[in-house]
């Protein structure tokens, strides 16, 4: 629980040290001067031999300030620097369009490699639902961090026991199930399961995990399907359970989620993840790329990385470089064949 | 209940969490101040700050900087008629109007003591009644929502000025604007022309900074600069007649903020808005809104400021955040590895009731700040336009910058100026076309929804008590004042001719005699 992490909050700020009464003078003087934040990194291309980073990095988050995408972020950042002690990152929120403004921001970046991404699945759902100009080729994709799955979730009040239980429901009456869009993971995995058993679930648009949450426990709606991490306040306090959990293996790393059944010991042969991982911008040289990756598989080995992991319960599967890139394209496949019906 | 009130402020009152709460609500008022940075801004901002902080110690900073800007938010509205937050719109209609009377200070005073209020009583709520009160908010799924929704659109009727037709046609048009970006149900995008930036929507703070703030600054260029009020030190102060006139409308809207603040969504929009159209309904002074009453600044504060302290009520409850900026808190309990959550009391009792605590110092800050400095705020006024307006222009046009880090934002609150500044000149009323842009994706995300959970019958809106209960004040809301109306006229008339005859008997009395 260490909530003791270095931070750049704003590039052309005063460096912030960890003194308080610093703190203290610079927050007054940030508030009055916010807008200085921002801008462009000057790119350190360096195209014969090495390449180090030149003064700070940025890593845009294409997602608000304290949001899933947000928290990983930051993470990376300080698991960045804790691998190079003398990389320092700065975080950016370019927030809009579903994550459309940060991606779209970072295509611009062609060839910075003094700026990389927060990245996670509207990576791939964004290009498919056909509104935007990029897809995971114009990026150079540097280190998958982890997996995040959904768990199958229903009020603590509800008949049903297993997934296959509700499937079973299905088939006679009216399931409602609430969704967080159209290209969340939680809809993927509920129209996977369709495609697999045959029923069908009626769908309830929400926003977000809490919006589920509360017409879960308000018996809005039947089932959702919800992170570990932003259900386990409910789970643990009894008011919701979970039926089954849509992972290729349980969560036997987390003693609190590792009776959870996943989906295909059920025999609802579902599993789908959200990925959590890092981008750099196409075009950067080799020698760039070389620095970032190598760097990145020095991050997944710090403690920073592990509290980062196991306070956002996911799953450590990591994948570097190329087979990153070999990940997406799979990914990308069955994600289309979801989304394209 | 005791023992946990004293280890909150025992919490509390440590010297660095003091500090902290202190640094809070200033950054909080500035950012409140500033158009364009609103709480949920200036939280995000700063939450990275914070980090290096212990957890209690930056959530009460931050949570002062949210409750902070519910002050703050004020003074620009009444001064300039520029609301540095959403929820202080409706605050410029009778706020701004004392001010061009000179009793600027009376209305920052009474918006000071307004909030305060609301906040203790919020918070004496908030402590004592959180868990039933969340229980409560649970049972408003999709319909009641979209009968809340109705509610909202229906006052529309009570503040759209002398020409309620066109109240409701700028109304209709904010619904309109709101339309644009990705529909919440299918995902479709609509009138965005291929543009990114549209797939969010046109977004209603900068929409607001533009009618308000540059609309306001372009009408007056073109008026020619209005002379500086200087009011003298008497009007600057609050009378006691302002206090007494305030004091049932201050009460009637901490609580009607607090109920609308419960519900996930709604926010502290809305109930400033309804605030301030109930009030103008059960006043006695109803027919002087909108020129100047000092019940439609109390009113309308009070409400949005109680509002802001029941958002934690579900936020600290279930972990289901309120609105927007209790959900940028919840991010910052979660970047500090603390789960929120229903067992959130129960595992960190230190943490929650140190937080709740700080509120009511916090709040006691804020006045002790506020008070005082409503006069000295009223000053600015002395300041020659020639010199304000281009401060107020930098300030919207960076703080529009500020809200997502782009020139987007930028633009639409240059392209809303203009509009404002024609709507200015044209007479046309910009509150219910704020209005219409807030509740617009609210109401449809509502119907959407409704319509689903009914599989596509939205009528389960009239089958569900609460939802229906909602909807019969929507109804009530429409139709009572053309029914009283309607009612006055008839006793009039009747009267009318109680006393012709009364008038006749005595003249024919009088022949006879």
């Amino acid at each position: 629980m260490s909530a003791h992490i270095r931070l750049h909050p704003c590039k052309e700020g005063v460096p912030l040290k960890r003194t308080r009464s610093t703190v203290l003078a610079t927050t007054s003087i940030l508030a009055l001067s916010l807008a200085a934040c921002g801008g462009g990194a000057d790119s350190a291309d360096d195209s014969s031999g090495s390449f180090t980073p030149r003064g700070d990095v940025t890593m845009i988050v294409p997602f608000g300030a304290g949001g899933g995408s947000d928290r990983a972020g930051r993470a990376t950042a300080t698991m960045i620097e804790a691998a190079d002690k003398d990389a320092s990152v700065n975080v950016e929120n370019r927030e809009g369009g579903s994550g459309a403004v940060g991606y779209s921001t970072f295509l611009g970046k062609n060839g910075d490699a003094q700026t990389l991404l927060a990245t996670e699945t509207a990576l791939l759902a964004l290009p498919l639902s056909g509104e935007v100009e990029f897809d995971y080729t114009d990026f150079t994709p540097i280190m998958k961090l982890g997996d995040d799955y959904t768990l199958m979730i229903v009020p603590a009040d509800s008949p049903y026991e297993t997934c296959t239980d509700v499937v079973d429901a299905a088939e006679n009456e009216r399931i409602t199930a609430g969704i967080s869009g159209i290209t969340g993971l939680d809809n993927i995995v509920f129209t996977l399961t369709e495609q697999e058993t045959g029923v069908e679930f009626d769908r309830v648009p929400f926003e977000s995990g809490g919006e589920l949450t509360a017409a879960l426990l308000g018996g809005q709606i039947d089932i959702a399907s919800l992170n570990p991490g932003e259900i386990i306040g409910q789970l643990e306090s009894g008011d919701v359970k979970a039926l089954c959990a849509y992972s290729e293996e349980r969560y036997s790393d987390y003693e609190e989620l590792a009776d959870i059944e996943t989906a295909k010991e059920q025999g609802i042969d579902v599993a789908f993840a959200q990925f959590r991982g890092v981008l750099a911008p196409g075009g950067i040289a080799d020698a760039a790329k070389d620095y970032w990756v190598s760097t990145l598989e020095k991050a997944v080995g710090t403690d920073e990385y592990k509290t980062y992991i196991e306070d956002n319960y996911l799953q450590a599967n990591t994948a570097s470089g190329d087979d990153f890139t070999e990940y997406l394209k799979g990914n990308n496949e069955l994600l289309k064949q979801v989304l394209e019906g | 209940m005791l023992d946990n009130l004293v280890l909150g402020f025992s919490t509390a009152l440590t010297p660095e969490n003091l500090l902290w709460c202190f640094v809070g609500v200033l950054i909080g008022t500035v950012v409140g101040v500033l158009p364009g940075l609103g709480s949920t801004t200036g939280v995000a901002v700063l939450l990275p700050l914070t980090l290096s902080l212990e957890p209690v110690t930056g959530l009460i900073m931050l949570a002062g900087i949210y409750y902070g800007s519910q002050y703050g938010g004020t003074i620009t509205s009444v001064l300039i008629s520029t609301p540095g937050e959403a929820s202080s719109v409706v605050t410029t209609l009778d706020g701004y109007q004392m001010a061009r009377q000179g009793r600027a200070g009376a209305a920052l005073a009474i918006s000071a003591i307004g909030s305060f209020v609301a906040a203790i009583i919020s918070l004496g709520l908030l402590v004592a009644l959180a868990p039933p009160f969340a229980r409560f908010a649970l049972d408003f799924g999709p319909p009641e929502m979209l009968a809340v929704m109705i509610l909202g659109l229906a006052t529309i009727v009570s503040f759209a000025g002398d020409n309620r037709a066109l109240g409701l046609l700028m109304a209709l048009t904010g619904l309109l604007i709101s339309t644009v970006g990705v529909e919440p149900g299918s995902g479709t995008s609509r009138f965005t022309f291929h543009s990114i930036y549209l797939l969010g929507g046109v977004p209603f703070v900068e929409v607001m900074i533009g009618l308000f703030a540059v609309g306001e600054v372009l009408y007056q260029i073109r008026e020619g600069a209005a002379a500086p009020i200087r009011a003298g030190f008497r009007e600057l102060l609050i009378s006691k007649a302002d206090l007494k006139r305030s004091a049932a409308p201050i009460l009637r809207g901490s609580f009607l903020g607090f109920l609308f603040g419960i519900l996930p969504g709604a926010g502290s929009t809305l109930a400033s808005f309804m605030a301030y159209g109930i009030e103008k309904r059960v006043s006695k002074r109803g027919h002087e809104f909108g020129t100047g009453a000092i019940e439609g600044v109390a009113a309308p504060e009070s409400a949005n400021n109680a509002a802001a302290n029941a958002n934690f009520v579900p936020t600290l409850t279930l972990g289901i955040p309120g609105g927007a900026t209790t959900a940028v808190l919840l991010g910052a309990f979660m970047i500090n590895g603390i789960q929120p959550g229903p067992l959130l009391f129960d595992e960190q009792p230190a943490l929650v009731w140190g937080l709740l605590a700080s509120f009511f110092i916090g709040n006691v800050i804020l006045l002790v700040l506020n008070l005082p400095l409503a006069p000295v705020f009223a000053q600015i006024l002395r300041v020659p336009y020639g010199y304000m307006y281009p401060m107020i222009l930098l300030t919207s046009l960076v703080g529009a910058y500020s809200i997502s880090n782009s020139m987007y934002s930028v633009w639409v609150v240059l392209i809303f100026g203009i509009i404002g500044y024609f709507m200015k000149r044209l007479d046309l009323p910009m509150a219910p076309l704020v209005l219409g842009l807030v509740l617009g994706p609210l109401f449809e995300k509502a119907l959407v929804q409704t319509s689903a959970i009914g599989d596509g019958n939205i009528g389960i809106v009239f089958t569900r008590p609460l939802a229906l209960a909602v909807m019969a004040l929507a109804i009530i809301q429409i139709v009572a004042p053309s029914l009283m109306a309607r009612l006055l006229r008839r006793r009039n008339s009747s009267r009318a001719r109680k006393a012709d005859q009364a008038a006749e008997d005595k003249t024919e009395e009088h022949s006879h005699g």
